[in-house]
């Protein structure tokens, strides 16, 4: 603070009065639409009975405590797992892959590859989550052309059939997402000077060396970004377990987004209980994107 | 002046995000009427001719009546957490979820017990809108379950419907087979997660997911058992063909792959809206499962009933809802909607008895009704829904290989666990 003068002074907390004025109705909103709910949900998370007239539970934990004898619920906890370490890194390897492709200065109509590889994610999630159930259906175009090409000898029930299931959701998610992550890398490429691998050329550093010495490590604040995104995407993935398989067969593919819609929605409704198990997937969101951070983010 | 001006704009559009969320349609006693259901060609094709009707008499009533997907009016209802302001004043509701609607939310739902006539509606049917021994629903349409066949792939095998109506499981397996054989098509189809089939057939021999006071009864449920046997057995032996979708089910009838289906009587206005197939299709009663116990070739699948909503004008739906309890009204939706009616009367209206022409000049409607009246009724309850989804889990499982006895005993316990909440 420099300013002595008094009226300066009055000047600057005016100024700073009318900066308040004009937060105030953004903030207004946030607390009583995001923070007032969250509180409310934790709240509920601790209480149980019929929606309109919820006690508190008794010991307070019991929706907690519950969560662990419940199979579906672990039976869902296990698929979203199985989605975020096979689908998040072919992904974001994936989209790394596309990007220095993309950011290649020779290449010729690379605003046209750039929307085409984009351009899934323009796409409503319940449309495509529809398009790909009718692609990957028995009688679908996925089972006419593997069996017309002869990989298949006889068409495969896709949806009906658990490792299948899942692996037609994993697909469908790298088609969807992998176009969006690539924008992050391509852009933060674009503002890697290409000077920078002039000279690694000219110190005869090859395509591989430039990208592990050059690239990633400069990259590193934003791939450590897409990661986090990434696994919280993955964690709360809602649509196309309910759109593509409607969680089954036998609930195998039903993600934690799902059964909490199911248990609020579908059975019997039970606030307690599905706020509880979103506050797990917060805690898992948390402790995750924790641990990202710690490993990822070496700069000193 | 320019700041007043930007801030009142600012105040402005706070409150006007505030009061949206807080608008209400219509208010109580208003004279009139606003109706939430969710087919064009079905109930809602149904209640318009009702307003038609009633506004006859009554000119100044408005009826509003608004297309509301059946999972969104539940949604609605949860999200109202009891106000019942941003809800309708006559909705209908899905048999199946009647109990835990009004389990869940009694402010939202009327009590019609004393206000309602109930004589001449099918006792089954009116149960399952009974909580506590109050009646909360008010009858529409019956899901008996009919079975469809074609005519022209059954002569082909050298069969004819006569040979398919009352009979008992053996007996359908048995001519099941000998058509897969002769003609190559699956008898039935449908959907790989969903229960319906298991259900109906459960029903037809008196057998529920609950007893009657409202606990599990799945793992020792020998009924149960008798009827996951044959569903295994048909779909093994490829004479019921599994798919992954309702509009998959759909298109094996429209695509001509299956033989027919059994399931509720609402199927017929998607069968007779394949006007390329007029006059190849016949309807009958379904297999009576063999030896089990009470079995009979009568079950039901789906229907709905209408529920008066707590602080609206309740005097005018109830008042208008008489409609329900008049066979003219019923007479007059069947051509257009093939409705079938829960009350008893309109059986003998002109339009139950014609001829239907799609179906070779078979009194469909009339027979629909006679079934109707032979159904077992079943408990359903607030947790029916969990139970079914317990159920679809293990009814996948078994098929593809586990024991039966664990997988329902791990179904009740699914349910168990839920209920004890």
């Amino acid at each position: 603070m420099t300013q002595t003068s008094g009226k300066r002074l009055t000047m600057h907390q005016k100024q700073n009065l009318w900066g308040w004025a004009f937060l105030i109705p953004a903030t207004v909103l946030i607390f009583w639409l995001s923070f007032y709910p969250m509180i409310r949900a934790l709240m509920i998370s601790f209480q149980g009975g019929r929606p309109t007239a919820l006690t508190w539970s008794d010991p307070l934990t019991r929706n907690y405590k519950f969560l662990v004898k419940d199979r579906v619920f672990i039976q869902s906890l296990k698929n979203t797992f199985t989605y975020l370490i096979i689908q998040v890194p072919i992904m974001l390897v994936l989209a790394m892959i596309f990007a220095t492709l993309l950011n290649d200065h020779q290449l010729k109509f690379k605003g046209l590859f750039r929307t085409c590889i984009f351009l899934p994610c323009a796409t409503a999630l319940v449309a495509y989550s529809l398009i790909f159930r009718t692609m990957f259906s028995y009688d679908g175009m996925v089972n006419a052309v593997l069996v017309k090409i002869g990989i298949l000898n006889e068409p495969i029930n896709w949806l009906n059939n658990p490792n299948t299931a899942k692996a037609v959701i994993i697909i469908a998610l790298i088609w969807r997402w992998t176009g969006y992550n690539m924008i992050f890398y391509l852009s933060s490429m674009q503002s890697i000077d290409y000077s920078v691998y002039e000279a690694a050329r000219i110190d005869g550093a090859g395509a591989a060396t430039q990208l592990f010495k050059i690239t990633i490590p400069l990259l590193k604040p934003i791939i450590l970004v897409t990661a986090i995104m990434s696994t919280n995407g993955t964690l709360q993935l809602f649509d196309e377990s309910v759109n593509l398989t409607k969680g089954g067969p036998a609930n195998a593919t039903i993600t934690m987004s799902h059964y909490i819609y199911n248990t609020m929605f579908q059975n019997n409704p039970n606030f307690g209980y599905a706020a509880a198990m979103s506050f797990v997937i917060l805690i898992l969101v948390a402790v995750l994107s924790a641990i990202q951070m710690k490993v990822g983010d070496k700069r000193e | 002046m320019k700041k007043l001006i930007s801030l009142l704009l600012a105040l402005v559009m706070v409150l006007s995000l505030g009061s949206a969320a807080f608008a209400a349609p219509g208010d109580q006693a208003d004279g009139k009427l606003t109706i939430w259901c969710w087919d064009q060609t079905f109930n809602i094709a149904a209640m318009n001719v009702a307003k038609e009707m009633y506004q006859a008499e009554h000119p100044d009533v408005e009826i509003d009546i608004q297309e509301v997907l059946w999972e969104d009016i539940e949604s609605r209802i949860i999200a109202s957490n009891g106000d019942t302001s941003t809800l309708p004043d006559i909705t209908l509701i899905q048999d199946n979820a009647f109990q835990k609607e009004v389990i869940n939310y009694p402010e939202v739902f009327y009590d019609i017990t004393d206000s309602y006539d109930f004589t001449d509606f099918g006792e089954a049917k009116v149960a399952y809108s009974v909580v506590d021994g109050k009646n909360y629903g008010i009858p529409f349409d019956a899901g008996t379950v009919v079975a469809a066949w074609r005519t022209d792939y059954l002569e082909e095998a050298g069969y004819t419907v006569d040979d398919l109506t009352d009979i008992d499981m053996d007996r359908f397996l048995e001519i099941a087979r000998d058509v897969k054989e002769k003609t190559g098509m699956p008898m039935l189809s449908g959907e790989a997660g969903a229960v319906d089939t298991v259900l109906i057939l459960l029903q037809s021999c008196g057998g529920s997911m609950f007893n009657e006071d409202g606990s599990v009864n799945m793992k020792d449920n020998d009924k149960l058992k008798a009827v996951l046997d044959v569903y295994n057995t048909m779909v093994t032996e490829g004479l019921f063909i599994e798919v992954n979708s309702w509009d998959e089910y759909i298109g094996t009838l429209s695509n001509q792959s299956v033989v027919g289906t059994f399931t509720g009587c609402w199927i017929l206005s998607t069968i007779m809206s394949l006007t390329d197939q007029a006059g190849k299709w016949a309807v009958t009663n379904m297999p009576a499962m063999t030896g089990v116990e009470d079995a009979t070739n009568y079950s039901n699948n789906g229907g709905s009933s209408w529920a008066i909503i707590n602080n609206k004008d309740i005097d005018l739906a109830l008042d208008f809802m008489q409609m329900y309890r008049n066979v003219d009204f019923y007479d007059a939706i069947l051509p257009t909607t093939s409705a079938i009616a829960c009350f008893t009367p309109a059986k003998d209206a002109p339009n139950y008895t014609a001829p239907s022409e799609f179906f070779n000049g078979d009194a469909i409607f009339a027979k629909i009704v006679e079934f109707g009246a032979l159904v077992p009724s079943n408990n359903t309850g607030a947790y029916y829904y969990d139970a079914r989804s317990a159920l679809a889990t293990a009814k996948t499982n078994i098929i593809g290989g586990a024991d039966m006895d664990s997988e329902l005993a791990n179904a009740e316990d699914t349910i168990n666990f839920t209920m004890g909440f």
